[in-house]
Parts: C-alpha cells; sequence; structure tokens
C-alpha cells in the first residue's frame, strides 16, 4: 500500500458487473472491464452510456449494482477521488475566474497550499500552453482554450487515473495534436487513461485498447486489430494498386468471396464478402500474374469500421 | 509521481469554500442586489422629503416603516434568498458542480462554505443598508424632535443580520433540493410564510416562519408605542412584548434544520442524474 491507501498491483479503474438505473430506464447493463497504465478508448454514439460510465467512474454517480473501484477504492470515497483527474464533457467553467485561480481553486481542495496552488497552476496551464492568456478570465477564453482548463485542472493534481470526456470537442487540428502528444505522456508517468471521443480516426491514434459500447453494453474490448479479427466474416473493403487495373478487375470479380468491385484511375477497390479464401486466392494471382499487383491497402480497418461492423 | 498532500478536513474544506464563493458572488451578482438598495435609498430620500413637508411623521416612525417594510420584508429577504440560491444552485444548474465534487472534501463542507459566504454578504448588505436609511433620516434634524434614537438604528441592524442568515439557510435547502428553487422561494415568502405570519399569536406554525420571529425581534427592541405598533403590523392583534417568546431560538432552529436538511440532500442526491434533467 501507498501513504493514500492505495495498492499500485490493483487495476487503476475496474468495472466490475455493474448497471445503473435511471427510474426505470437501464443507462448501463452489467459492464466489465479494467484499465491499467495505459489510454483506454471508450467508443460509443450518442446516449449509449459513455458519460454515464465516465461519471461512475468519477464517483459522480453511484451504480445501482456492482462495483466502481479505482485503484482499489470505491469510486465514490474522498480516497478515490484524491487519485482521479476528470475532464468532464461541461462547457461552462467558473466563468468570473481566471484560469490560474480557478485551477489554483481545484488544488486547494485537493489539500495543496496557496502558494504551491498558484504555482502548480501555473505550471500545467503552461503545459498546455495557455501560459500568455492564464492571467484572463475564464469568461473570455475560445472553446479551445477552455478544453485546455478543464485537462489543466484534471492533470494539476498529479492524478493517478485520467478521465476524458470528449476532449477533443472544439479543438483546432494543431492544438489537438497536441492534446493527444499530452495524453500519450501520461502511461509513461504510471498515469492511466480512460477517454471517450467520437473522433474515432484520432482516438484510434493515440489509444492502446478500445472499450466499445452500445446500448448500454459492453460490446467488445481489446487492441482495434484485435477486435477486427473477431469479426472475420463481415464485409471488408480492400484497395488494389495495379498498373492494368481493368484487367485486374475482371479477373477478382468473378470470385466467390467478391461482392463487387470499383475502378478507378490505376487503383481497384473489392468489396469483400468473406476475408478467408480472398487473401489467399490473391496471393496465387501474384504469384501467376508477377507484377500485376502493386499495392494492398485496408480500406476499413479503422476503429470507425470495425464499431460500424460490430454494432450492425 | 510526487507525493500529493493530505487531503483538506471538512473546517478547511469549508474555509475554501467560502473564500471562493465569495469571490464569485463579489463578481457576479453583487451588481443587482446593489441596485436594489440603491433604489431603497432614493426613496427613503424622497420619504423624509414628504414626511417633512406633511409635518405629522416622526423620524423614529418613519424610519421603522420603511425599514420594516421595504428592507425587513422585501429586499433583505429577496436579496439573501436569491445570493444564497445563486451560490448554491448557480453550479447545479450550470453542472459545474461536477468540478467541486470531483475533489476529496465533504459535500456538506462546500455547502456549508457556500451558505456562509451567501449570509456574509447578505448580512453586510443589509446592515449597510439600514445604516444608509438611519443616516438619510437622521439626516433630517426636523424629524427628531426628541433626538436620535440609536437603539432603533441597533435592533434593526440586529434583526436585518439574523434574517438575512436563517433566509440563507432556506435558500441552501431550496438550492440543494428544488430545480427551481427561485420558484418555491416565492412561494415560501409570498405565499405560506405571510399566511402563517398572520395567523392567530397563540398559533405555534408561525414559529415556522422567519416573519414572524424577525417581528418579534423588532417589537423587544423598540420601545412600546401603539400607534408604531398599529403602523408595522395592521393585522396584529396582540403585539405585546411578553408574548415575544424566544425569536433568537426559533430562527436558529430553522437555520440549523434547514442547514442539516440541505447538506443531507447534497450528499446524497446525483444532481447529474438522467432522472434529474
Amino acid at each position: 500500500m501507498t501513504e493514500s491507501g492505495v495498492s499500485p498491483d490493483d487495476p487503476l479503474l475496474a468495472f466490475d458487473r455493474v448497471t445503473k438505473w435511471y427510474g426505470h430506464v437501464a443507462a448501463l447493463t452489467d459492464v466489465s472491464f479494467r484499465v491499467g497504465r495505459e489510454i483506454v478508448g471508450l467508443v460509443g454514439r450518442n446516449g449509449v452510456g459513455k458519460s454515464t460510465l465516465m461519471k461512475l467512474s468519477a464517483g459522480l454517480l453511484r451504480p445501482s449494482q456492482g462495483n466502481v473501484r479505482v485503484c482499489g477504492l470505491a469510486a465514490s470515497s474522498a480516497g478515490a477521488r484524491r487519485v482521479v483527474g476528470f475532464s468532464p464533457d461541461v462547457e461552462r467553467l467558473f466563468e468570473e475566474l481566471t484560469a490560474v485561480e480557478f485551477v489554483a481553486w481545484m488544488l486547494r481542495l485537493h489539500g495543496w497550499s496557496m502558494r504551491a496552488a498558484r504555482d502548480r497552476s501555473r505550471e500545467a496551464l503552461s503545459d498546455l500552453g495557455l501560459a500568455p492568456n492564464m492571467e484572463r478570465r475564464v469568461r473570455e477564453f475560445s472553446k479551445g482554450m477552455r478544453q485546455r482548463v478543464r485537462l489543466a485542472q484534471a492533470l494539476a493534481h498529479l492524478p493517478r487515473l485520467v478521465l476524458l470526456d470528449e476532449p477533443m470537442t472544439g479543438l483546432d487540428p494543431v492544438v489537438r495534436g497536441e492534446f493527444a502528444d499530452t495524453i500519450r505522456a501520461l502511461p509513461g508517468r504510471g498515469v492511466g487513461v480512460l477517454v471517450s471521443s467520437h473522433v474515432l480516426p484520432e482516438l484510434e491514434s493515440f489509444v492502446d485498447r478500445v472499450v466499445l459500447v452500445h446500448q448500454g453494453r459492453l460490446l467488445a474490448e481489446g487492441r482495434v486489430a484485435d477486435l477486427r479479427e473477431r469479426v472475420p466474416s463481415r464485409p471488408h473493403r480492400i484497395r488494389l494498386r495495379s498498373s492494368t487495373p481493368r484487367d485486374l478487375a475482371a479477373r477478382v470479380v468473378t470470385w466467390s468471396q467478391v461482392r463487387g468491385v470499383d475502378v478507378r484511375g490505376d487503383t481497384v477497390d473489392v468489396d469483400v464478402v468473406a476475408e478467408p479464401g480472398f487473401y489467399e486466392a490473391l496471393t496465387e494471382l501474384g504469384f501467376a500474374w508477377p507484377g500485376a499487383i502493386h499495392e494492398i491497402v485496408p480500406l476499413d480497418d479503422d476503429l470507425a469500421s470495425v464499431f460500424g461492423y460490430l454494432v450492425r | 509521481m510526487n507525493a500529493t498532500p493530505a487531503r483538506p478536513g471538512f473546517v478547511a474544506a469549508a474555509f475554501e469554500s467560502v473564500r471562493q464563493s465569495l469571490l464569485r458572488v463579489v463578481h457576479r451578482r453583487l451588481r443587482y442586489v446593489v441596485l436594489a438598495y440603491v433604489a431603497l435609498a432614493l426613496l427613503a430620500w424622497f420619504g423624509g422629503h414628504a414626511a417633512l413637508a406633511s409635518g405629522r411623521t416622526e423620524g423614529r416612525q418613519l424610519f421603522c416603516v420603511v425599514a420594516w417594510w421595504l428592507l425587513g420584508t422585501v429586499l433583505m429577504p429577496w436579496s439573501a434568498l436569491f445570493v444564497g440560491i445563486q451560490v448554491v444552485h448557480g453550479p447545479i444548474e450550470d453542472r459545474t458542480f461536477q468540478y467541486l465534487f470531483l475533489r476529496p472534501v465533504p459535500r456538506p463542507a462546500l455547502l456549508l462554505g457556500q451558505w456562509i459566504a451567501a449570509s456574509i454578504v447578505a448580512v453586510v448588505v443589509s446592515v449597510t443598508a439600514a445604516c444608509l436609511l438611519f443616516a438619510v433620516v437622521a439626516a433630517r434634524p426636523g424629524l427628531w424632535p426628541d433626538g436620535l434614537d440609536w437603539s432603533l438604528l441597533r435592533t434593526f441592524a440586529m434583526t436585518l443580520a439574523v434574517g438575512s442568515v436563517a433566509y440563507c439557510a432556506v435558500a441552501a435547502f431550496l438550492g440543494a433540493w428544488f430545480r427551481r428553487p427561485l420558484v418555491v422561494a416565492t412561494i415560501f415568502v409570498v405565499g405560506l410564510q405571510t399566511l402563517a405570519a398572520n395567523l392567530d399569536v397563540s398559533a405555534g406554525l408561525r414559529r415556522l416562519t422567519i416573519l414572524d420571529p424577525l417581528r418579534r425581534l423588532v417589537i423587544a427592541g423598540v420601545e412600546p408605542d401603539p400607534r408604531l405598533a398599529q403602523a408595522l403590523w395592521p393585522a396584529e392583534r396582540d403585539p405585546r412584548s411578553e408574548l415575544v417568546g424566544s425569536p433568537l431560538l426559533d430562527l436558529g432552529v430553522l437555520t440549523i434544520v434547514c442547514l442539516v436538511f440541505a447538506a443531507w440532500i447534497h450528499a446524497r442526491t446525483e444532481y447529474d442524474s438522467r432522472e434529474r434533467e
């Protein structure tokens, strides 16, 4: 056990058969998963229970059934709240305060002294590129700047688990890249991250694993590539680059595994019905017809496509 | 990761909540309250003119009537309720409470701090208003044939201060519990409290209001004067000082009960639950 009563062996976040009811509506049903010192993406459409799951993790909601534990402690306990940083999907901040005042106030509620809180809040805001603006009132901030203030208050008290609810919303591409870099660095410092986003390609670029939620249930969890393997019978789109695309298309379209082809320039996009057998046939074709295929690019191995297939 | 400091205790968290809530109120909400009191000062000024011109009203009576009817029954209750509800319910309304509830401090400590901050603001504003009103009326020596009566200022300042604290406790309770606390506050002040406070002297229900104990505090504080008593409480049938009882105790009980319920609700309610939306 550490001084905060947290065992280093405990998972940073553990959902154990968690169900959450709002009246007669089940927002989450029997959800179990773990987050260690890694970045886990939480994926799901609007209204499927992502925010409920985040708030349960942060201890803002209590589960109707099951347990949510942070570093081995009940998520709603004061001990767990010490080690959690949460950036909620809430537009407003304490508008009349400056960014430094706001973050320092949050640190004061974590027990930091007045001076240490101000110094640390300046440091956290500077790390996120807000140094020139941190003495301005939050009400004057743009959406992107507010998002960074939210992240600063989530990171300033050096939490062990960081929860980020839609952190990319409202950020321009450059800031998104910087944001992703900041988050990517956290597991190296022993911090676990659970991040929800509907910008799936960006999420995919920096998460280690994903948890897919649909209609309040955990649909799947694991690495994106592993998840794709779990749905071998799904249709699949593959782009073949060739110097003789029309001839290639004429050959490929006759295969039983292929539903259709689309020739554009030097590329042939192939709709594959069943992957087993298709790649073997493609390999044989490559041997029999050297130079016919220059490149093979899967078009829908990305997170969005996998999620779409799983949901369907 | 560096070791983080020990989490703050109840008192430290409440103190921090007071400090920050005061900062927020002063930045944001105070201008409306101050505007209302400026209107009161202007009204008192013109009232003094009219009283002087009529020659029938004394400064004592003018101060008591304006201080009670305008400050004691309208401006002080509404400003205390407004500030109290904004401080407690504002973060719930705009969902910024999430930032506070994430911290390792007890929610009742945050609420207690918010109530203390709202009370400080309401007390300072209402007592300052009483002092200004007294100064406006005292500035006309013709209205005080027997000399200035400073005990009136003391009585009303104390009454308004105690009333502000109690109304802020009611505001904390309403703000923690209801989704439309200002509407409920209106029903309480205009409807329930006014009805109950004007029941017969023997009615125990009067003790559950703030208006009646405040009225009894004023009765105990001002010199017996049937004409003044009639001006202050036209509906009162028996305004004798021996019926005053223990208004401070009644207000203290009401304040504590409201705060205990508010803290209990604050600690248990899932404000972000979809059930509430």
